[in-house]
C-alpha cells in the first residue's frame, strides 16, 4: 500500500478507535459500552492491515469480535444497571483518574515524540506470513507451545474457578453470603 | 503521512483511556475492560515498530501474538472470578468487595 493509502487509512481509523474507546467509559449502556469496545479494537485491527501486518490485523478482526461479544455478555449479567436507565454513577475518585491518566498519555507521547526511534524501510521482500510460518516451526515454536499450554491451563483454571463450590467443592464462608436464602445455590 | 511517532501516539492516548478506565470504574467487568485497552495499545506500539523500525523481523510478531494470548488469558481467569465472587457476594462492584482492606 502506497505512503497516501496508509495515510488515509490510518488517520479516520485513529480517530475511530479513539472516539470509541474513550465513549466505552462514558456512556451508561453496558450492551453500548462493550461493543464500542469491539469497534474500537476492530478498528485497530484495520490499522494493523494498514501497516503491513495483514496476519495480525485478521487474527485481531477474529479474536476481538468473539472476546468482545462474550464480554458484552457478561456485562449484561453481572451490571446492575446494564441498560443504562437507572442513571446509576458506575465510578469512583474520577478526578484523581482523570489526572492520572493524562499524566500517563503526555509521558509515553513525548517519549514517542522526543526518541529518536531506529528507521527501517519496508521493501518487497518483507515479512509476509509465510515468514511467520517458518518463524513458528523454526526459533519461536518455544513461545508459540507455551502461549497455547498458558491457554489450555487458562480453560481449565477458569472453569474450575468458575465452578459451582470451586476447585474443592466447597460453598461459600458463612457470614459472605448477603442472606441466608442464597445458601444453597 | 504516517510515522513511528504517530503511531506511539495514538497508543499513548489508548493507554490512558484505559488507565482512566481501570482506575475509575467500579465494576470488575468494566475494569477488564480498561486492561484489555492498555493491552491493545501495547500491541499497536509493537505493530507499530515492526512496520516502521524492523519490517524485516518475523520474530517481532510473536510479541503481538503473545499480547492477544495475554488479553484472552486475562479476560478468563477475569470472568471467572467474577462469577466466583459473583456465587458469594451477589455483585460485582468493586467498591463492595474490600475485605482484604478492612
Amino acid at each position: 500500500m502506497s505512503d497516501l493509502g496508509v495515510a488515509l487509512v490510518v488517520w479516520p481509523s485513529a480517530a475511530i478507535l479513539l472516539v470509541t474507546a474513550l465513549y466505552v467509559f462514558r456512556t451508561a449502556s453496558m450492551a453500548r459500552a462493550g461493543l464500542l469496545l469491539l469497534a474500537s479494537l476492530g478498528v485497530e485491527g484495520l490499522i494493523f492491515l494498514a501497516l503491513a501486518s495483514e496476519f495480525l490485523g485478521a487474527l485481531q478482526l477474529l479474536m476481538m469480535s468473539g472476546e468482545m461479544v462474550l464480554m458484552v455478555f457478561f456485562m449484561v449479567m453481572f451490571m446492575p444497571d446494564p441498560g443504562g436507565l437507572m442513571g446509576m454513577d458506575m465510578t469512583h475518585d474520577k478526578r484523581r483518574a482523570q489526572a492520572f491518566a493524562v499524566a500517563a498519555g503526555i509521558a509515553l507521547a513525548l517519549v514517542a515524540v522526543l526518541t529518536d526511534w531506529p528507521a527501517g524501510t519496508l521493501n518487497a521482500d518483507a515479512v509476509d506470513v509465510r515468514a511467520i510460518g517458518f518463524e513458528v516451526m523454526g526459533r519461536s515454536m518455544f513461545t508459540f507451545l507455551f502461549a497455547g499450554m498458558t491457554l489450555m491451563f487458562t480453560m481449565i483454571g477458569g472453569t474450575l474457578l468458575a465452578k459451582q463450590g470451586g476447585r474443592y467443592r466447597v460453598g461459600a464462608p458463612s457470614g459472605e453470603l448477603r442472606d441466608a436464602g442464597d445458601e444453597g445455590r | 503521512m504516517i510515522s513511528l511517532p504517530v503511531v506511539l501516539g495514538v497508543a499513548a492516548v489508548m493507554f490512558a483511556i484505559g488507565v482512566y478506565g481501570v482506575l475509575s470504574q467500579t465494576n470488575t467487568v468494566m475494569v477488564i475492560m480498561g486492561v484489555e485497552l492498555m493491552l491493545g495499545a501495547a500491541m499497536l506500539n509493537v505493530v507499530g515498530f515492526l512496520r516502521y523500525s524492523w519490517p524485516e523481523a518475523a520474530s517481532g510478531s510473536f510479541f503481538v501474538l503473545v499480547i492477544m494470548t495475554l488479553m484472552a488469558v486475562e479476560a478468563a481467569i477475569g470472568f471467572a472470578l467474577v462469577i466466583s465472587v459473583f456465587r458469594h457476594r451477589r455483585t460485582a462492584e468493586l467498591d463492595d468487595l474490600s475485605g482484604l482492606r478492612d
